[in-house]
């Protein structure tokens, strides 16, 4: 067995069955390879980027590693951006990449790239295999590494020779075994015990961990009001009786008013990212702060912890939870206090009652939200959509979100709709993205075509980078700059040309019908919804200010006010 | 950021470190000193055969005016180290110099 078979050996044995990636000179031999065997479904993406992004999505839909391939040089390079936002958002996901060969390393050859050195601050780990005998052992401690303790990328560049070598495999290395230890947890249940206004601050880390169910069944039986982060949107699911939604720049008034109010922070599988924080003098300033984490680096990163345990979520909760159980909270003010500021202070956008008014866009992801199967993925892109997808959609699991939170990555959306797609191929999936993110991976449209999938596309068109805009608008004088759209292309024509049947709705009342079309429709189907161009995200907060300086519509700058400036 | 402040004033710290001799290891560790905010004012290597393991040991004066110990843990973090002590701190004197 060569290198090139020993990797598909591997997969298969690691039930791994799908892989996206993209062929060229330095990778060619698992190409090759590939040829024979029908245990790996390869996905052929249009751009490497898209293969990375896909990897993610699928990844982040099914919990499980997502792979992908490409070759040395521009093939490398294109992968950068989907696995810089993989590791920041702790997706486990396998890079694999052809290399120049072992002898050329080093001498400018052809589609040389400096694979490892480039990509150092992107991965949770990288290899450069020198030898073929290396290469299956590698192989394990890589994926065991991508999938373990916080998850993330693991970038494997193999040179072309050892792909054609004939491997012996050396022993396997030692691998760390997963920590599934328990800290005491008596410090923290006597820090709960004796606040009077405890909060619930929950993120991405949470199903990371795979502790959806335990942390379901905590939040209920603490009775902690909760907010979550952009990543942890789903994790109490639908129906929590205390949830207050996402905290942070675009998050809602009555989260953002808890979190100032608490006596007490208990942050779990949460980083406090700025964009949740605002400007960190002035977050939870009455709070002690208990931080639960499975990565230690990130204890008093941002934030001094009163109390910091390291461990595994799954313990930690349910340890939590069954003293908690024996003993509740006695926290109903707080609870009642929360819930009224919910009424009056959560995400609420009207549905327009005047049937041949414009969409707008809160309106519609609400509409959305209705209509759409409980199991259904959303893969958002960036902007505006982004945002009035995370406020306004009801998630019920946080694996139906797929949103890049890390990176902020415009051009996510579509391939991770993709190997959402490919991980739950009976799921409704649906790319929600904006006129900008669209045109990043447009080329995709070949792809979901090639393999027939289902996937639902719908297009928010401002005419503009809408987020941009906002910002420009708000807190740039209105003057704005290079965030006109307006020569967009016929979105509809676009999707027909890759034969994908298309269309559009401009009016408040075709908006149950659009979308129910789309959703009946067996195969894949794009909607382009014009949405009007002023349209802001509220409320919001400046970037660098303080969560409390929230600023809704009412504050908004007059539109004559504006200046064109490009 | 405090990489951009007089070094004199900066805090200085001595770390040692053991890290397995992949390829890359040094850059990889020198780059997470960087982007965590501090700057290399020392750095002395010596690799070391332990049976068929190449390992290296690391000695590093760096300067920073953020939390050390976060720097530390993200050191830990890394897959091919293997331990991270610091040494008391103490303030720069010295110009910096990467050996
Ligand atoms: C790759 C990339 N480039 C630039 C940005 C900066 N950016 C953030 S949102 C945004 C506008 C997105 O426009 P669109 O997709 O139309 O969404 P909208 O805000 O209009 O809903 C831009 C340019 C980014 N996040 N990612
Ligand atoms: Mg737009």
């Amino acid at each position: 067995m060569n290198g090139a078979q020993h990797i598909l050996d591997t997969f298969h044995r690691h039930s791994i069955q799908t892989v996206f990636g993209y062929p060229g000179g330095c990778i060619m031999p698992l190409y090759d390879a590939l040829v024979d065997d029908v245990r790996v479904e390869h996905v052929l993406c249009r751009h490497e980027q898209a293969c990375a992004l896909a990897a993610d999505g699928y990844a982040r839909a099914s919990g499980e590693l997502g792979v992908c391939i490409a070759t040395s040089g521009p093939g490398a390079t294109n992968l950068i951006t989907g696995v810089a936002n993989a590791h920041r958002d702790s997706i486990p996901m396998l890079v694999i990449t052809g290399q120049v060969p072992s002898g050329l390393i080093g001498t400018d050859a052809f589609q040389e790239t400096d694979v490892l050195g480039m990509t150092l601050g992107i991965v949770k780990h990288s290899y450069l295999i020198g030898n073929a005998n290396e290469l299956p052992a590698i192989l394990e401690e890589a994926m065991a590494l991508a999938q373990s303790g916080r998850p993330g990328p693991v970038w494997i560049d193999i040179p072309k020779d050892v792909l054609l070598a004939g491997t012996t495999p050396t022993p396997m290395r030692q691998s760390t075994p997963q920590d599934h230890s328990c800290p005491n947890l008596s410090g923290a249940l006597a820090m709960l015990r004796a606040a009077k206004k405890p909060l619930l601050y929950s993120g991405g880390g949470i199903s990371l961990a795979h502790a959806e169910k335990n942390f379901r069944e905590f939040a209920q039986c603490s009775g902690l009001p909760a907010v979550v982060t952009l990543k942890g949107i789903g994790n109490a699911g639908k129906h929590s009786a205390y949830n207050l939604g996402m905290l942070g720049m675009h998050g809602s008034r009555a989260a953002n008013r808890a979190v100032d109010e608490c006596d007490l922070l208990l942050v779990i599988g949460a980083r406090l990212d700025d964009r949740a924080t605002g400007k960190l003098d002035g977050f939870a300033p009455n709070a002690r702060t208990i931080h639960i984490d499975a990565d230690a680096a990130e204890f008093n990163k941002l934030r001094d912890a009163d109390l910091a345990l390291r461990g595994d979520l799954n313990a930690i909760l349910s340890g939590l939870s069954a003293a908690l159980q024996e003993a509740p909270l006695a926290i109903s003010e707080w609870q009642k206090q929360c819930q009224t500021s919910r009424t009056t202070g959560g995400f609420q956008a009207a549905d327009n009652e005047e049937p041949l008014a414009p969409i707008t866009g809160p309106a519609f992801i609400r509409q959305l939200s209705r209509v759409t199967p409980d199991d259904t993925v959303i893969a958002c892109d960036v902007g505006q959509h982004q945002m009035w997808v995370a406020q306004q959609y009801q998630f019920d699991h946080p694996r139906h979100h797929l949103t890049s939170g890390g990176l902020g990555t415009m051009g996510f959306g579509l391939p991770a709709a993709i190997g959402a797609q490919f991980a739950n191929r009976q799921s409704t999936v649906i790319n929600v993205t904006g006129d900008g993110s669209f045109m990043m991976n447009a080329q995709e449209l070949a792809t979901i075509r090639r393999y027939n999938l289902p996937l639902k596309l719908i297009i928010m068109d401002n005419q503009c980078l809408g987020m941009v805009r906002q910002q420009q608008e708000l807190f740039y004088s209105n003057r704005e700059s290079q965030i006109d759209l307006n020569d967009n292309p016929d979105f509809v024509a676009m999707a027909r040309a890759f034969d994908i049947p298309a269309l559009k709705i401009e009016r408040t009342d075709q908006i149950r019908r659009g979308v129910e079309t789309i959703l009946a429709y067996n195969g894949p189907m794009l909607l382009h919804v014009a949405i009007a161009r002023e349209e802001n995200v509220w409320p919001v907060v400046q970037p660098g200010g303080s969560n409390t300086d929230m600023i809704d519509e009412t504050r908004r700058t007059p539109a004559d006010n504006k200046e064109q400036v490009a | 950021m405090s990489t951009q402040s007089h070094p004199q004033q900066t805090p200085s710290y001595t770390l040692t470190c053991r890290m397995s001799h992949e390829a890359a290891a040094l850059e990889r560790l020198c780059q997470v000193v960087r982007i965590r905010g501090f700057r290399i004012a020392k750095m002395a290597v010596e690799s070391v055969l332990e049976g068929t393991d190449e390992t290296l040991d690391i000695a590093l004066t760096i300067q920073g005016a953020r939390p050390v110990a976060v720097l530390q843990s993200q050191l830990e973090k890394l897959h091919t180290v293997a331990e991270v002590k610091l040494a008391s701190p103490a303030l720069a004197h010295a110009a910096s110099r990467i050996a």
